[in-house]
């Protein structure tokens, strides 16, 4: 079902209402054609921010970018336009930039793990925060990260999850039910990931922890910010999913 | 009053209480929903913050720029196989492990751990620019042995 979106949005309506009073007769397809301009206007700002975001070091030149598509999509909704609602955004490219951070760590560990880069940075947030990525580093077979159950974890999650999270973040952007419907569906694997890594590093404790700087607590404060399912799924599951259109 | 007109004024209602929200948030989630964005967005500035500041972070910690990526690389390496004579080996072969040769640590046996099913490593932990001190220490225990071999 295609739900047409006008009047059905934030904002109380009074600027599209007064618009015809105004300034003539504004029919549907002129509010249409203003709503996407004003969406893809936002997005382009949201989308350089976005790529920001995902390389880590130049993600504090991204932000600016980002907040910047953010407030021009609050006032395109304000301005009464049938536009993306603000937490769609924020969940569909929180979810690109969780899974963008994630692959590009677990990535090079599976075939970077050589490079001088991530055997001294890499190694070294190991050290300072999960030893998973220190202790016995570069000795298995495979190379990279020796912790117990490691690889198993990111091989499962670089090839199944995390493309699958943001192929769903994208068609969740662009408001598409089949975007809304695997995007549930990839969060609750996010949060057997959350629970399975965890516990993982819990069994293993001592080889994750010992000798580390930040041990645990660290840990956690670094990490709660990958908390992105649990924050996701209650807005999934309590969304007018009639928004998303097939 | 008929029942469809008694239903358009329902509609009527929950549209108008609807309103102010955002598309796709009905009242009665209104609230859960504003907390879910704060939360969402706090998330979204700390990794950003994390992710631009961690690596510079970790680079000074373990000395750059009195040491080199390389020395901290040899450095890191000594410290975790408790053995000094190791080095980094750069450029490593490419393309590496697993299809390109043997991955650095292949062989090596000096790791101190309690093993076990639960191994324990005991490699210390290394403080704020640790390394540096330990690398300009073992240069200075280096060259003083080089000059006592002069001296019989």
């Amino acid at each position: 079902m295609n739900l047409p979106l006008i009047n059905r949005r934030s904002g109380n309506g009074k600027a599209t209402s007064a618009s015809p009073a105004a300034g003539g007769l504004v029919t549907l397809d002129d509010h249409d054609e203003q709503s996407r301009k004003a969406q893809w206007s936002a997005d382009k700002w949201l989308i350089a921010g976005a790529l920001l975001l995902g390389t880590n070091a130049a993600g504090i030149f991204g932000l600016p970018l980002f907040l910047f598509g953010l407030k021009k999509l609050r006032d395109a909704t304000k301005a009464g336009l049938s536009v993306r609602p603000i937490m769609v955004t924020l969940i569909g490219y929180l979810v690109m930039v969780d899974a963008g951070l994630n692959l590009q760590g677990w990535i090079l560990d599976l075939v970077g793990n050589h490079t001088l880069i991530y055997r001294v940075l890499y190694t070294a947030w190991g050290n300072v925060f999960d030893a998973g990525y220190f202790w016995h580093y570069n000795q298995l077979w495979i190379g990279g990260a020796s912790a117990p159950g490691e690889k198993a974890w990111e091989v499962a999650l670089v090839l199944v999850v995390f493309p699958m999270r943001i192929a769903a973040a994208i068609a969740f952007l662009q408001m598409k039910r089949w975007g809304y419907q695997w995007l549930i569906v990839t969060c609750w694997f996010g949060v057997v990931i959350w629970v399975g890594y965890t516990m993982n590093m819990t069994v293993f404790a001592d080889v994750r922890y010992d000798g580390v700087v930040f041990p645990v607590i660290g840990w956690w404060i670094y990490d709660i910010m990958y908390i992105t399912p649990f924050l996701a799924i209650p807005y999934l599951h309590t969304v007018n999913r009639e928004i998303f259109s097939d | 009053m008929s029942k469809s007109t008694s239903k358009t004024d329902v509609l009527a209602e929950v549209d108008s209480q609807n309103d102010d929200l955002p598309l796709g948030t009905t009242k009665q989630y209104a609230r859960m929903h504003r907390w879910l964005k704060r939360g969402i967005l706090v998330c979204l500035v700390g990794l950003v913050i994390e992710g631009s500041f961690t690596l510079p972070f970790l680079a000074i910690y373990y000395g750059y720029p009195t040491l080199g990526f390389r020395d901290i690389c040899s450095e890191l390496m000594k410290v975790r196989y408790s053995d000094d004579s190791l080095e980094c080996k750069y450029p490593y072969d490419f393309p590496g492990p697993p299809f390109g040769g043997a991955p650095e640590g292949a062989g090596i046996t000096t790791a101190k751990d309690q093993w076990g099913v639960q191994p324990k490593p005991e490699y210390p932990r290394i403080g704020f620019r640790e390394l540096v001190r330990i690398h300009d220490e073992r240069i200075a225990r280096q060259n003083g042995e080089k000059a006592g071999a002069g001296h019989p």
